[in-house]
């Protein structure tokens, strides 16, 4: 497919967008520009549904599918119906392997939520196509989230974190005995990558926090698996969930997709904060997501801690749930994992990675902002540790004097594995999904090459409000509709993504 | 009937379908055409055919050439207008009826119509080049074209078949009807099969939900022609042609999803309901048909879209028909005592589907049945009237032409 084709796909694949004739209100999907019954003298308006719910019409397994969508092996395509706006879109279902013999009667009438995920590839130095023709059953581990902008009260305060979302995939592996206390780990469907988890976090940090899209005006992905080598994926995130004004079917914001190992998105937080209050920036809102397919070599140690998903924070100065006041970098040349260019693999130094490598930055990054701040370690109510496994942020957090009160809550690595960089936003996530107004809250991140970082947030009232629309870590990791699968799919999954 | 047929066939060849793996398609059409002069039984010159009228869907993509007039000037040794038409499956159909309205029109006299397609020089990349008869969305949502065709199937039996199983067996006791209606043909692809069982079609491979592989019509390579000429002058050339009593061709959108109803084929129903009402007949008039059965759910759709069978009846009318039938011959669907027998060489299913050259294929053997040259095949009825449906894509164009022989 040639890249005009896709660019023009795009534009109606990544938010399902149809068109409504505001004279007699017919509807179409594809969208035309004119409508049959007004001819001339129609007046268009864009309908999208990327956050509306549809209904299974009918469908088949498809069993033998076209060399384009090989790699799915078994999948159901579907017509499915919006009866809100009257439009029909085919698509996939996603997340579900349809046993051969199913019977699809079966799920005519089903509820289904359109997801954003990788369609296929042009071979694997083409394009990666996108699209949101993607669905998964309501009632099978997605709840419905609407999206619903809130006028905020609390404006112009300090900057810091105004909404959040995690994205854990559906899927899980066991292994048959922990590594480092890693009991059980996410991993991508077989159609899911980096950019899909950006995609799906951010999107449901943007129904936590109940802003405007239109007033996120930055957007930063952290990341090591970015699926292409050149080609941002923030870009895409921006596109599907149309963060800045819009203007020819681009939009009037930025970002970066940024390289520092485990700590791509965390080193930028700091950044996000400050931008949300410089003058020059006509944005309120900063997005900043780190997300990972976390990559390892088949059979190497790593390959039994990794995990995969994304977590995504929007940071600004109105209705904030958790004010930023502290901050810590540290960074040395320390050459402890690193992947060269056109490398599938990471490589790393083994024990080296522990106590020069992460443990040296960790603790140093932590113990040093405790003792610049004046807070004593009873001071902090909780704390969130990267975690390349389960073992790491134990002895780091018990290291620099903190109680296992402290650290449990953000010790999530047991079960869903090292998510790299998303690893320790989804931590501070799982804290604030439970904490307190008025709780404070360390964040330290690390990453090989080598850097750590430490913030200090401070919860306030807005939490409680918001958390209604949120979809908390632990319920992701507890739902009873997770699927584990077998070490040989979780390869096969984990190298098409 | 009325009495003002559009144009007669008056010689009609065509080559096996099957796997032509050695064969160039250029040189197939060459021996379609060939069979199709000799085929005149008072003989014909190359130099009476004033145009040439194919049909092909994929041969840019799958044979690697394009400008197929100026082939067919070549082949033929003629510099006589050349008209391609591509409309997916029903690229012959399309063909033909486009040579009929150049008859109707006055500007030609003489015409050779084919059909071909060479299917087997993709191999498995054609099912992904077979989705050009689709809509891109449904390419991109995973869909492949039985999965199209099976989408339109479940919402059939699930609006109609309910859970009964019998619905189940009667669409597949289409393909096993359709091969037993092959074993006689020799140019079929699946004539050395034998026949097939209800149970073989139920237990063959699930390609796509509910679709199995004996519900589906093969990947074939072959070529047809066909020589048609004005009624006036048919005579002149045999005194038996085959008169096209009607021409019709209807559309509808290429797309499943935007339609207002998948349980039956808009475009059918409008081109069978003009054909009618333009040769002055009835269905039920109707003695024989070539339906489009891609897939044994576009046969049950024929037989409710032409109106033969009510809306939702057709699967309770096969499965009595199929299971009253005792006899060797052809297997009809009855109706109140009236027979209507379909795909009397097999079909797309067991004759073959080279896509192309389809809808010209129903149009010769009808001919060749109307004129009792079917030989080890002939119906064992006296037979006067036949219908040719033959479809593009799911839907997205239905063309229908009804011949007859006797119209006096």
């Amino acid at each position: 497919m040639s890249e005009p084709i896709a660019r023009r796909n795009l534009l109606v694949e990544y938010r399902l967008r149809s068109t409504k004739c505001l004279k007699c209100g017919n509807t179409y999907f594809p969208p035309k520009y004119f409508c049959i019954n007004e001819g001339r003298s129609s007046k268009m308006l864009e309908v999208d549904h990327f956050y509306k719910k549809g209904e299974f019409y009918s469908g088949s397994v498809i069993n033998e599918p076209t060399n384009r969508f090989n790699h799915l092996d078994t999948f159901v395509s579907a017509i499915i119906s919006f009866p809100s706006s009257g439009v029909n879109i085919p698509g996939r279902i996603t997340d579900y392997i349809a046993p051969k013999d199913t019977d699809v009667k079966k799920l005519i009438g089903r509820k289904v939520i359109p997801r954003f995920r990788r369609s296929h590839s042009d071979g694997k130095d083409g394009l990666i196509h996108y699209s949101s023709h993607n669905f998964s059953l309501e009632s099978d581990y997605y709840p419905h989230q609407k999206y619903e902008t809130v006028k905020t009260t609390n404006i112009n305060g300090k900057p810091g974190i105004v909404g959040y979302g995690v994205y854990l995939p559906k899927f899980r592996i066991k292994n048959h005995e922990p590594a480092m206390g890693v009991i059980e780990r996410s991993l991508p469907f077989a159609d899911e990558d980096t950019t899909t988890f950006a995609v799906e976090s951010g999107k449901r940090a943007l129904i936590h926090s109940a802003i405007r899209n239109q007033e996120v005006r930055k957007c930063f992905v952290g990341t090591e698996s970015s699926p292409y080598a050149v080609k941002p994926s923030m870009a895409t995130v921006i596109q599907v969930l149309e963060l800045g004004e819009k203007m020819n079917g681009g939009f009037f914001s930025g970002g970066i997709d940024s390289q520092f190992a485990c700590k791509a998105a965390t080193d930028l937080i700091i950044d996000a904060a400050g931008l949300v209050a410089y003058p020059v920036f006509q944005g309120k809102y900063v997005m900043v997501i780190g997300a990972d397919n976390s990559q390892a070599s088949p059979g190497d140690r790593l390959d039994y801690t990794v995990g995969a998903g994304g977590a995504a924070l929007i940071f600004g100065r109105d209705d904030v749930i958790a004010t930023l006041d502290h901050y810590l970098p540290y960074t040395s040349d320390t050459p402890d994992f690193y992947r060269r260019g056109g490398e599938k693999y990471p490589k790393h130094g083994g024990r080296f990675t522990g106590q020069p490598a992460y443990f040296k930055h960790v603790v140093t990054s932590m113990k040093t902002l405790l003792k610049q701040t004046g807070f004593k370690n009873s001071d902090i109510d909780h704390v969130a540790i990267h975690s390349p496994n389960a073992k790491y942020p134990v002895q780091a957090a018990l290291e620099t004097g903190f109680e296992k009160k402290q650290f449990e809550t953000g010790l999530i690595v047991k079960k869903i594995g090292n998510l790299y960089s998303g690893s320790s936003l989804a931590a501070l996530s799982a804290i604030l999904d439970i904490a307190k107004p008025g709780d404070r809250i360390l964040m330290t991140s690390y990453g090989s090459g080598s850097g750590s970082e430490s913030y200090i947030f401070t919860v306030t009232d807005q939490i409680v409000e918001k958390r209604k629309r949120n979809i908390s870590v632990k319920e992701q990791i507890e739902n009873p509709k997770k699927e584990y699968v077998e070490y040989h799919t979780y390869r096969k999954w984990k190298e098409i993504s | 009937m009325k009495m003002n047929p559009c144009a007669a066939i008056i010689g009609a060849g065509r080559t096996r379908f099957t796997e032509h793996w050695e064969e160039d398609p250029k040189a197939m059409i060459g021996m379609a055409g060939i069979k199709a002069f000799e085929s005149v039984d008072k003989g014909i010159k190359r130099n009476d055919i004033e145009a040439g009228f194919f049909g092909s869907f994929l041969y840019q993509v799958t044979n690697k050439i394009g400008l197929i007039p100026g082939y067919m000037s070549r082949e033929l040794g003629l510099n006589v207008p050349m008209i391609n038409t591509e409309a997916a499956c029903a690229s012959g159909g399309l063909a033909l009826h486009n040579a009929c309205l150049g008859i109707e029109s006055g500007r030609y006299d003489t015409i050779l119509v084919a059909g071909f397609e060479k299917m087997s020089d993709r191999q498995d990349k054609i099912i992904d080049d077979l989705m050009f008869a689709a809509d891109p969305y449904e390419f991109e949502a995973g869909y492949n074209f039985p999965g199209l065709y099976a989408t339109m199937m479940t919402r059939y039996m699930y609006e109609f078949g309910k859970d009964d199983f019998r619905c189940v067996e009667a669409l597949a006791q289409i393909s096993a009807k359709n091969h037993h209606h092959c074993i006689k043909n020799k140019y079929a692809q699946f004539k050395n099969k034998g026949e097939i069982s209800v149970e073989d079609v139920l237990n063959s491979r699930m390609i796509a939900n509910p679709i199995r592989i004996l519900h589906s019509s093969p990947i074939s390579d072959g070529a047809v022609a066909l020589i048609i000429t004005k009624p006036e002058v048919a005579k002149k050339y045999t005194d038996t042609p085959i008169y096209i009593m009607s021409s019709q061709e209807a559309t509808d959108h290429v797309s499943l999803y935007t339609r207002n109803k998948i349980t039956s084929v808009t475009a059918t129903r409008l081109a069978i309901d003009q054909s009618l009402k333009e040769s002055g007949l009835t269905i039920d008039d109707i003695d024989i048909a070539e339906a489009h059965d891609c897939f044994s759910i576009e046969e049950a759709f024929f037989l409710e879209d032409s109106g033969f069978y009510g809306e939702g009846e057709a699967w309770k009318n096969i499965y009595e028909s199929y299971e009253s039938f005792k006899g060797s011959g052809h297997i009809p669907y009855i109706k109140n005592g009236k027979e209507l027998t379909v795909n009397l060489g097999g079909g797309l299913k067991a004759d073959g589907h080279p896509v192309g050259a389809t809808g010209i294929r129903q149009a010769y053997e009808s001919f060749k049945q109307l004129r009792k040259e079917a030989n080890g095949n002939q119906i064992d009825r006296e037979v006067n009237t036949a219908m040719c449906h033959n479809v593009g894509g799911t839907g997205g164009i239905a063309t229908v032409h009804i011949l007859a022989r006797d119209i006096q």
